[in-house]
């Protein structure tokens, strides 16, 4: 376990600083924005061709910031080489996991950062076209997205020869239509291709084909928000932020029973429990904490007594069998009810799988009509035994990464909490024996 | 050469394959739902889940790595894969649901997934007994059911299009029938709608699934969910005979099976081959069952002072004779057909020659712009390129009006030459007319002699397509002079074998009184000393190879064993244009 030694308490935020009216592009050229853009273009000594770009921000290690954690300029550098037809970049704005909201703090209060950091990334790939895929329930956030971006266009940071560069590139803002799954990398791709949200069978991975057809890279919309402190500070300064194998600022996205929920920006391998007591305010109503949901409501719970000593990076998470996800962590305090809330979760996954593929199609369905059953309090115990038996009969076994996400909490939860859901269950009339 | 270890057992291989069929093509198993050798690959239904890895060859020496036990190193991947998109790859090792007991429980799982929503309603389903979901249940699925809460519920008996019923219900959403109207048809009218177990295929609202091919997606779907709207509940399919065939409704001579029951043809469906029809058929040529069935000429007819009456085939072998001898040579016009087959128009040729007359001649059946280049063509007759092939003259419509006008005998076969305005009923009241047909029409109305023949459902007999491939039929119902069970080549079905006379439903009503035409010869020529003498299609067909060139490597027994020859068409035969 890495003992945490993260200052985070005198941290000067970076991504979304207490800057009045950031999201303007004078005050943020004022600020130095567009000064990474600017180098990367235009200083050919510091940056000679696009792969020192990659390599500057692979040396970052900026996991990404979606769920999955890969190194975002390792994944930059599965791009095939430039054969003079299009290269996209994806930007993924979905954020549908319950519990997540760090990207539209982003879009309303620092939305040229993420423009710069993509163009950056763009560059770097020799892409041309950038899309930014937005939930439609952001409707706000994507006006906002939409008026930066013709800012940006209007000062000469999008569209043709970016600044004076030769560089040319577009971006477009494009709205979801209120699916889960098109949060999915390769659903996002087919939804943004104008077709229905099914996630693609990978291999031909999207680097390869992707957008139609063609070389594309996904990023996360934070992951992206982070690049331009790394083309202007170095690899290095972002390594030293934080924990070591999971480096950098995180947008914290802290729901649930605290005084002070919100999105902070702090550097990750903060203590789970600094988190709550003192950056959210400590728990509602002087109640004792029950449980955390450290990433989204998909990455599995965390009983109160399994937070000792744990923090927030992926290597201190993973030693008690959970993971940074979306750092979208959900607090309950005592009296919230296991069963209810994982019947909340598994409603969630059944009403958002896309139903491409038979086990999460059938699955998610059978796990929320059992898990309802118990909460009425018709259950058995040898439902819970079933549900255990489903969660392993759907992971692993699908396209795409939902029927895990699906599957996951409701293992996690029974298992962390199984006599509350043994005292929900209706007691054998049988013998034992 | 590559090699790949399925089961334990070595396979070497070239080229790029996929696992599943790599496994289906060795005659192995590997249960599935939604791939098809046609269509993309979406990997949904995670039905051919298998255990795939590959040796690890040591990168200096390219050696195979041994274990302690000597045995090779096997790098399996970490989750089971689908083969049906899993490319086969040098030293792959494979594992499936034989030799596996992971592969066997994720198959098992993934079964007892698909029936929860399932409506287990075998019983009352069409697809019953040739339905890959109850198939691969019995096979590899669950022994029962754990799923003690309510099935999801979705709209039933949706009549989707003209032709095509919708259960949702039994639906499990494999994408065939939304890929292959997006894929093959290229209409893109059906999609799935709504999400997660709510889901099911659709038209766009307001629309109709009047897709020329619409009939293909029930076959390809893997459940009832899509069925045919005429033979919905008509009968079971382990109750009915299965005979190969050609279609007759066009000239692609798409290969088809004749499903039928009690001499009734009830359904027909596309059968493969790839160097015709692949998978597919037009709707329209599924709709020529009721040609076989209804409106049939039973019994020859005979024009009586203006009315046509029933006649018996004594009466009608003497007509017949009769009215040649009256005719002189010069004034009889022959008029073959290019909706007969090659082995009927042969005969009429071979008949024209006997007598020492003109050669038949034939008018083409074509409308330009029907056809969709691909399985519909302009062509709506099955054999004129076997009209050609066989040297008849070709003639417009206008050519043979005024030949027909100036004869004293006109014969005819099959070809309704009133119903399809080539001749009005005054040019056919002058000569004295024969016509040899299956189905009452205009035409066989106005005709003085109708004498009934076999359709393709009831003789074997060979057509030759717009491509010029030869290809041929078998007897698929009995007629009065005809039994299936002294007929080795037709087809026996379940009740023929095990029922009795009680219950294997055969009904005398259900045989047409008609002759194959070279029957009819035989017995009218031996009236009159000409030597007309077969047996069957058969042969008729070794005749025609040994006297007609282009037929000369043609045999039943050679179009069977390649499924169609193919012919050299000459230059002028290729175009199928209208004139």
């Amino acid at each position: 376990m890495i003992m945490s030694s993260v200052d985070w308490k005198n941290y000067e935020p970076v991504i979304i600083p207490d800057i009045k009216d950031l999201h303007k592009i004078d005050v943020y050229k004022k600020n130095g924005g567009y000064n990474g853009l600017k180098s990367v273009l235009t200083d050919k000594k510091k940056w000679p061709e696009q792969k020192s770009v990659i390599d500057e921000v692979k040396a970052a290690n900026i996991r990404g910031r979606g769920g999955a954690g890969f190194n975002a300029g390792l994944k930059w550098s599965f791009m095939p080489p430039a054969d003079g037809g299009p290269r996209y970049l994806a930007c993924n704005g979905d954020e549908s996991e319950p519990g997540t909201f760090k990207d539209r703090k982003i879009f309303e209060y620092n939305p040229h950062l993420f423009i710069e950091g993509a163009l950056i990334a763009a560059y770097a790939m020799q892409v041309t076209t950038i899309y930014v895929y937005i939930r439609g329930e952001y409707k706000d956030y994507i006006d906002m997205m939409q008026n930066a971006i013709d800012d940006a266009y209007e000062g000469g940071y999008i569209g043709k020869d970016i600044l004076g560069s030769g560089y040319d590139c577009d971006f477009y803002v494009h709205s979801g239509a209120g699916a889960y799954i098109c949060g999915e990398e390769t659903s996002m791709l087919e939804s943004l291709e104008g077709k229905r949200g099914y996630p693609r069978v990978k291999p031909p991975f999207p680097a390869q084909k992707g957008l139609w057809g063609r070389p594309t890279t996904i990023n996360n919309v934070e992951t992206l928000a982070h690049v331009p402190g790394v083309i202007k500070n170095g690899a290095e300064w972002f390594s030293n932020i934080g924990a070591a194998n999971h480096p950098g600022p995180i947008l914290y996205g802290i729901s649930g029973h605290v005084n002070k929920p919100g999105v902070y920006e702090l550097p990750s391998g903060i203590p789970v429990l600094d988190l709550i007591n003192k950056v959210a305010g400590g728990m509602r109503n002087g109640k004792k904490l029950k449980a955390v949901i450290p990433g989204g409501s998909s990455t599995p719970i965390l009983r109160a007594d399994m937070l000792d000593g744990i923090t927030m990076d992926s290597d201190s998470l993973r030693t008690v069998g959970t993971m940074m996800g979306t750092a979208g962590m959900v607090v309950m305090d005592e009296d919230t009810d296991m069963v209810d809330m994982l019947w909340r979760i598994a409603h969630f996954y059944h009403h958002e799988s896309c139903g491409q593929c038979t086990p999460c199609r059938e699955g998610t369905g059978w796990l929320e009509k059992v898990l309802l059953k118990i909460k009425n309090g018709n259950g058995e115990i040898k439902d819970l035994d079933l549900l255990l038996d489903i969660t392993t009969q759907m992971e692993g076994r699908t396209i795409c990464a939902l029927a895990d996400a699906a599957a996951w909490p409701v293992r996690n939860t029974i298992n962390r909490f199984r006599d509350e859901f043994e005292a929900r269950c209706k007691k054998s009339v049988h013998a034992v024996a | 050469m590559p090699e790949i270890f399925i089961d334990g057992q070595r396979y070497e291989y070239e080229g790029e394959h996929q696992v599943l069929q790599f496994i289906q093509d060795l005659g192995k198993e590997v249960p599935f739902f939604c791939y098809h050798p046609s269509m993309s690959i979406p990997a949904n239904c995670r039905q051919c889940l298998v255990k795939a890895g590959s040796y690890v060859k040591d990168k200096d020496t390219g050696e195979y790595e041994k274990d302690e036990n000597g045995d090779r190193v096997i790098r399996w991947f970490p989750k089971l894969q689908t083969s049906c998109q899993l490319k086969v790859s040098d030293g792959m090792v494979i594992k499936t649901q034989e030799t596996d007991e992971d592969v066997v429980r994720a198959q098992k799982d993934t079964l007892e997934f698909i029936l929860i929503n399932h409506p287990l309603d075998c019983p009352i389903c069409d697809q019953a007994g040739e339905c890959p979901l109850q198939i691969q249940t019995y096979k590899y699925g669950p022994e029962g059911s754990r799923f003690e809460v309510k099935k999801v519920h979705k709209p039933k008996r949706v009549q989707l299009g003209p032709r095509v019923v919708l259960d949702a219900e039994r639906c499990i959403n494999c994408t065939r029938c939304t890929r292959f109207t997006r894929e093959i048809s290229k209409t893109s009218q059906l999609t799935i709608v709504s999400r997660g177990d709510k889901n099911y295929p659709t038209t766009a609202p307001g629309e109709q699934f009047d897709d020329p091919y619409s009939m293909n997606t029930v076959d390809i779907c893997p459940v009832g969910a899509l069925t045919a709207a005429d033979f919905r509940f008509k009968a079971r399919v382990w109750e009915m005979n299965q005979t190969p065939s050609i279609d007759i409704t066009n000239g692609k001579g798409c290969n088809i099976d004749l499903w039928t029951r009690d001499n009734l043809v009830l359904r027909i469906t596309p059968r493969v081959n790839e160097a015709v029809n692949d998978h597919w058929m037009p709707d329209e040529g599924r709709d020529a069952y009721k040609l076989f069935n209804e409106n049939r000429i039973s019994r020859p007819l005979q024009n009586l002072d203006g009315e046509q009456i029933m006649s018996s085939w004594n009466n009608a072998v003497a007509t017949f004779n009769e009215e040649v001898e009256k005719a002189g040579s010069d004034d009889i016009l022959i008029i073959g057909s290019p909706h007969a087959s090659v082995e009927e128009n042969y005969l009429l040729s071979k008949y024209a020659n006997l007598l020492g007359i003109d050669q038949p001649v034939f008018t083409t059946h074509i409308e330009s712009g029907k056809g969709d280049g691909f399985l519909i063509t302009d062509d709506l007759a099955p054999n004129t390129n076997g009209c050609r092939l066989l040297g008849f003259k070709e003639m417009t419509a206008s050519d043979l009006k005024k030949r027909v006008q100036k004869s004293k005998l006109v014969i005819t076969i099959n070809d309704h030459f009133v119903d399809r305005n080539v001749l009005s009923a005054d040019d056919l009241s002058t000569p004295f007319t024969i016509v040899f047909g299956t189905n009452h029409s205009q035409t066989t109305k106005l005709a003085d002699l109708v004498i009934p023949v076999t359709s393709a459902a009831e003789h074997s007999a060979s057509y030759v397509n717009v491509d010029g491939r030869i290809q041929r039929t078998f007897r698929a119902k009995e007629t009065k002079y005809t039994n299936r069970r002294l007929d080795l080549e037709m087809s026996e079905g379940r009740l023929d074998r095990y029922g009795t006379n009680f219950d294997n439903w055969v009904n005398e009503d259900n045989k047409v009184d008609c002759l194959p035409l070279w029957k009819f010869f035989s017995k009218a020529s031996g009236e009159t000393g000409l030597s007309i003498e077969f047996d069957d299609g058969r042969d008729v067909m070794n005749e025609i190879a040994e006297t007609v060139s282009p037929f000369n490597d043609v045999s039943y027994q050679a179009i069977d064993e390649q499924s169609g020859i193919q012919l050299e068409l000459g230059e002028s035969k290729k175009t199928t244009e209208a004139k």
